[in-house]
């Protein structure tokens, strides 16, 4: 009866099969690189030969020489610290701050009823129209940047995190009350632990929301940062710093959702 | 005997926005220590409210319950948390109710043991067959050493095989281990091999209609042998036409 990945002796069958799905994982691998490749060839060529101007398309090997060149005198590392630290202090704000809001709707029902039609259009308000407000209020620096950031993600975590808390199975709820658990109990044993993989959902979608609130309080605000780059160097006509920030960007929002994931495997080997 | 559970005409009244409805009506039921009692009545007819008032989940409307003892609560599905592993499951019970002292810690690995679980302790629940699964969730209500068992269908989420095992090995568990048991159940022919008495309820709201004692003539008492005493197709008949079921 009981189920266990167990080493076999395996058919022929089940080898081809195997091999099959290998031979397209590969292929899959291949084509998506080949496509990279292919793209940054077809820029560099098209510059080259001047099919677009690269005054104002840049092009891969000026990009890289400014990338080198910046790398060299530190200031890539400025710009990319200051963004990569503003957007990892407004998501994990954002989700702490946010799940705990949701703990204290989910505690009282009654506040939860009187909050829902704000949350609703707060949701759909997009938070970067604050940003000026918040730049007002709490001044020309960095920490405005970071509760731009923040409040671009808290609400949807509230929202989602509160949804999760909501659809716990009620008979597990029950489980706790018949041993005579109490509400936090409740919370602690049950509602949490089972809105973890929710949680880590939540703070994945936040990263992505995370830079967006910084990016634009970068675009307003800040002297130093990946947006301070993307904006100064638009004003300026250094493209090569546009497109290599941009490209900075996507390769940091990629490698902390693989941290994320990694971070959610860790937590989630109960999982089948 | 005193009775370790007496229901004295207990009604129960569900309230909602549409209105108020009747679960169960003017209920007296007495239950003494190590009996295993089996409530059997149509689906929906407040079964399961009963079971919530004698855990103190829900008061009655009317009516007075008393209970001697520590009340033990088995649900329909097992509900193992799957972030926790068999042993901690196990444990939960206790660890809510700030118990874990070593010597019941102790309690908790030898029923593991003795009932087949102790090579999986550190699994997680998705890798346990239905069976198995129950069987934790039984470890789990026993571990806080309760002298009345309540069971909600704990079968129920089974298929038909592993039903009859399970019921078989869970009566005999509760038997061994000497507990007071109410069990709730649809099924006629499992509440007969379990039960010392069977208790049939009308459709909701739920009214006592008539107690069977059961008595079966064979050696050696086991859920699943009782199930071939001479006697059990009477009872089955006679509970069946009580029941009243109507099948459209």
């Amino acid at each position: 009866m009981f189920r266990k990945k167990t080493q076999q002796v395996i058919s022929r069958e089940q080898a081809a099969f195997l091999s099959r799905i290998q031979r397209r994982k590969a292929l899959v691998l291949t084509i998506q690189w080949t496509l990279l490749f292919a793209f940054f060839l077809l820029w560099e060529t098209a510059a080259r030969y001047g099919w677009i101007d690269p005054f104002i398309f840049s092009q891969p090997s000026r990009m890289f020489a400014a990338g080198i060149q910046m790398a060299q005198d530190g200031s890539l590392w400025t710009h990319i610290g200051t963004t990569l630290w503003e957007t990892v202090a407004g998501f994990v704000l954002g989700t702490i701050l946010g799940t705990l809001t949701a703990v204290l709707l989910w505690w009282n029902r009654f506040v939860s009823d009187v909050a829902e039609p704000y949350l609703v259009v707060l949701n759909s308000l997009p938070k970067t129209a604050l940003a000026p407000i918040i730049i007002v209020w709490i001044g020309n620096n960095q920490t405005s940047i970071i509760v731009v950031a923040l409040l671009t993600s808290v609400v949807v975590t509230i929202m989602s995190v509160l949804n999760g808390f909501l659809q716990v199975d009620h008979e597990k709820i029950k489980l706790i009350q018949i041993f005579g658990g109490t509400k936090l109990q409740v919370l602690a044993k049950v509602v949490f632990p089972a809105n973890i993989p929710c949680i880590l959902n939540a703070l994945k979608i936040n990263v992505g929301l995370s830079f967006v609130g910084v990016i634009v309080g970068e675009f307003l605000v800040a002297q130093s940062g990946l947006g301070f780059l993307i904006v100064y160097g638009g004003q300026i006509f250094k493209l090569d710093w546009v497109m290599l920030s941009v490209i900075v960007l996507a390769v940091l929002a990629a490698a902390m959702y693989e941290g994320i994931s990694l971070l959610e495997k860790k937590f989630m080997k109960w999982q089948e | 005997m005193r009775p370790i559970v007496s229901l004295d005409n207990v009604s129960l009244r569900y309230h909602s926005v549409s209105g108020e409805t009747p679960a169960v009506s003017h209920l007296n039921l007495e239950v003494l220590p190590g009996e295993f009692i089996c409530i059997v009545g149509p689906s929906g007819c407040g079964k399961s409210s009963i079971l919530s008032m004698l855990a103190g989940l829900l008061s009655p409307s009317e009516g007075s319950i008393r209970i001697d003892g520590e009340i033990g609560y088995m649900l329909q599905k097992d509900y193992l948390l799957e972030w926790r592993s068999i042993r901690s499951n196990a444990l939960l019970g206790l660890e809510i109710q700030k118990k874990l002292t070593k010597e019941n810690i102790e309690y908790v690995d030898t029923l593991l043991e003795q009932y087949g679980l102790g090579d999986f302790k550190e699994h997680y629940p998705y890798q346990l067959s239905g069976g198995m699964r129950q069987r934790v969730a039984l470890i789990r209500t026993l571990a806080v050493r309760p002298d009345i068992l309540l069971l909600d269908e704990p079968f129920s989420a089974l298929d038909y095989q592993t039903r009859l095992s399970v019921s078989d090995e869970i009566g005999s568990i509760i038997r061994k281990e000497g507990k007071t048991a109410i069990l709730v159940s649809h099924d006629i022919s499992e509440a007969i091999s379990l039960s010392d008495r069977v208790v049939v309820l009308s459709g909701r709201p739920a009214r006592l209609k008539k107690i069977y004692p059961i008595q079966l003539t064979i050696e050696e008492y086991s859920p699943m042998k009782a199930r071939e005493a001479p006697e059990f197709r009477e009872y089955f008949n006679a509970i069946w036409k009580e029941l009243d079921v109507h099948v459209s």
